[in-house]
């Protein structure tokens, strides 16, 4: 709800309403949209309000004609035609003429997309425009260009995310914002980023998640309403509202009567994959090492888990002539294991023995037996050096390639995806007509169950759609709940009015009956 | 390509895909294409387990997978789904909360849990539910609880 001062609501309410309104021009290339909301602009507004016939209004656009009797605004020529080009900022304030301007509210502030129509009227002889201004949330720039946000880790309160994205991708100052920098829910998960939404679409999703609902207000700052039909009305028609109507228009769709709100828990849950082949190895190893250690990893990245591994040995070391020494294996965690050869000692020991003992076996005197009746003979020394060689030999045609593989059951950790279902009682499976809800950021059932059964009374409460004419009431924003004077409340989802001179506009007041839980 | 390229290329992927448990054996299923292909049923969390659901061409290991698995299902062009791996998100508790609307007044008149929890066993567990007693359980062992926390089955670790 827009606050009034007292003494607009004085003014209000004697019941003499003398309605006044102004609306503003500013040139976008002299003063940010920023600085005119915030009111720190240099220029001197250009007041249309003279020029201005024909206002019709609603929070989103502001449409008016204008008079151009001298051409000023005429797109090419025009002196004054900056004020209307493609970006001027347009703002509406209104109030009564019986109260200084100071304590007027502003109604609209938005932007001219594009070009205004201009043209020559036939019937009154005089130069004219069709003026449409869009409210800021209506630009492409919002609600088409995807985004992708920084992280934010847990604990961090989802207020901090909004505000960045505000200043970052919407490119509101701190003083644009009207929202709670601090909005009581936390991120649960570790990681948390916006990714491939547009920016409209994020902050909605953020407020998502504790029931709002974004909009510019009439000032140009970014608000929000709250979704939850449960809390105090905002507005008690004062009795100098008058009510001219209460309309209950036809609507023919179904009603949404079950809402599903899908989110990831915090927790992370084991799943296992196939029993597989996880790693192989491979060791060429003998005598000249005592051994050797070997780490497989159960993936290049070293980022894959797995449990219950275990050494499958294809080929072992032991697989020459003497079994040299001992294979094992050690689950050092999760991600990689060490495989363990140790050769023997006595092969070292027994290779370098024998290549002592050939050496010195070298150096036996050529003694030589001689057999009987033949002219050869034969060295003993070169037979104890060959005894020597063959022990050698022996060790050395012991090496060799040893071939094992890792098995085991690779696993990843997965985000349990739980949900919330507010469903209407007593209705059958076929009778649902389902609204689904995907939000990451919401982290707990308790969360998700509040946003599931406001939405679902909410999509229950806009299947009975109203329509309320009354007085202008300035303190009305969207979103904001109306009581009547009979007690029934009325949810303000949408506004218009026709503004003149010297009239008191009647104001359009589209929602729908509030049931509260 | 920056890691926020990817998070980008993974969040469009994301469209057009759902995560299901296995609901069966696999067995080969002889599909339009005239050939045989590997399959098996998938709890999307609806009252009827999607039937035969075919794994994708590429991804045959998916084949040892044991029922109750979270797999990943991609749609295909003509509608049909298809297991695409194993997902990074598994199915977990629902809760159901049931809202009468009479007049102008909307009341909470029941919920239920549904869905169940794959947690390790806790130090007093280990003791109550294994069934060689405490001892016949490593530490770590878990069990899948339902959404009430009662024990269903001690899974191998």
């Amino acid at each position: 709800m827009r606050m009034l001062t007292e003494a607009m609501e004085q003014a209000l309410a004697d019941g003499r309403r003398r309605p006044a309104y102004k609306i503003l021009a500013f040139d976008s290339k002299v003063d940010s949209l920023s600085a005119v909301v915030t009111g720190n602009f240099t220029q001197e507004p250009f007041d249309l309000t003279p020029y201005c016939t024909e206002i019709s209004w609603t929070p989103a656009q502001l449409g008016f004609t204008l008079a151009d009797p001298k051409g000023i605004f005429h797109p090419d020529t025009g002196a004054s035609r900056k004020y209307l080009g493609d970006g001027a900022i347009i703002r509406l304030k209104e109030g009564d003429s019986r109260v200084v301007e100071d304590n007027w509210v502003w109604t609209f502030t938005g932007q001219i997309r594009g070009q205004i129509g201009w043209r020559k009227s036939r019937r009154s002889k005089t130069l004219e425009s069709k003026v449409t201004v869009f409210s800021r949330e209506n630009t492409q720039a919002y609600k088409r260009r995807k985004i992708t946000s920084k992280e934010y880790t847990v604990g961090t309160d989802i207020g901090v995310m909004l505000y960045d994205l505000c200043r970052s991708f919407l490119g509101l100052t701190e003083a644009e914002i009207r929202i709670p920098s601090v909005l009581g829910l936390q991120f649960r998960h570790q990681v948390n980023q916006v990714a491939q939404m547009t920016p409209w679409d994020a902050v909605s999703t953020i407020l998502q998640t504790v029931c709002y609902v974004p909009f510019f207000d009439g000032e140009g700052r970014l608000a929000c309403y709250n979704k939850s039909l449960s809390r105090p009305p905002d507005r008690v028609l004062p009795d100098y509202i008058r009510i001219f109507d209460y309309e209950i228009p036809a609507r023919n769709q179904d009603a949404v009567n079950r809402v599903k709100v899908v989110f990831l828990d915090s927790q992370l849950e084991q799943v296992d994959g196939p029993y597989q082949k996880l790693g192989t190895a491979q060791i060429t190893t003998g005598f000249f090492s005592m051994g050797e250690k070997l780490d497989t990893w159960w993936s290049e990245d070293h980022k894959q888990r797995a449990s219950g591994t275990h050494l499958k040995v294809i080929k072992s070391v032991n697989s020459g002539l003497l079994p040299v020494g001992t294979e094992s294996y050690q689950e050092i965690d999760q991600f990689h294991g060490r495989i363990k050869v140790e050769i023997s000692v006595w092969v070292p020991i027994l290779a370098t023995a024998m290549i002592a003992a050939y050496i010195a076996a070298a150096a036996i005197p050529d003694e030589v037996v001689a057999p009987l009746g033949a002219g050869v003979t034969i060295p003993v020394g070169r037979i104890i050096q060959a005894g020597g060689m063959v022990a050698i030999l022996v060790v050395m045609m012991s090496l060799g390639s040893a071939q094992y593989e890792v098995w085991g059951t690779p696993y990843d950790m997965a985000y349990l995806e739980k949900e919330s279902i507010a469903v209407e009682d007593g209705i059958s499976y076929w009778e649902e007509n389902e609204k689904e809800i995907k939000n990451d950021f919401i982290g707990s059932h308790e969360q998700a169950d509040t946003v599931a059964v406001t939405e679902l009374i909410w999509e229950k409460s806009s299947s009975l759609p109203r329509r309320l004419l009354i007085d202008d009431d300035l303190a009305l924003e969207m979103g904001d709940i109306v009581v009547l004077p009979d007690g029934r409340k009325f949810l303000v989802t949408n506004l218009a009015k026709q503004i003149k001179r010297g009239e008191v506009p009647i104001l359009t007041l589209d929602g729908f009956k509030v049931m509260t839980a | 390509m920056s890691i926020r390229k990817i998070i980008d290329w993974a969040a469009s992927q994301a469209d057009g895909e759902m995560t299901g448990t296995i609901a069966s054996p696999f067995f080969q299923l002889y599909d339009d294409a005239e050939g045989w292909v590997w399959a098996c049923d998938v709890d999307i969390g609806q009252p009827e387990v999607l039937r035969s659901v075919p794994v994708a061409s590429n991804n045959r290991e998916i084949i040892y997978a044991e029922e109750g698995k979270s797999v990943s299902l991609k749609k295909m062009n003509q509608g049909r789904w298809v297991i695409a791996g194993l997902a990074k998100t598994v199915r977990s508790t629902t809760h159901i909360i049931y809202v009468s609307f009479e007049e102008d007044l909307a009341q909470i008149v029941g919920h239920t849990l549904t869905g169940y929890l794959v947690r390790p066993f806790t130090y007093g567990e280990l003791g109550t539910l294994s069934p060689g007693g405490y001892g016949s359980l490593p530490y770590g062992a878990r069990g899948r609880f339902d959404a009430h926390g009662n024990l269903v089955e001690i899974l191998e670790s």
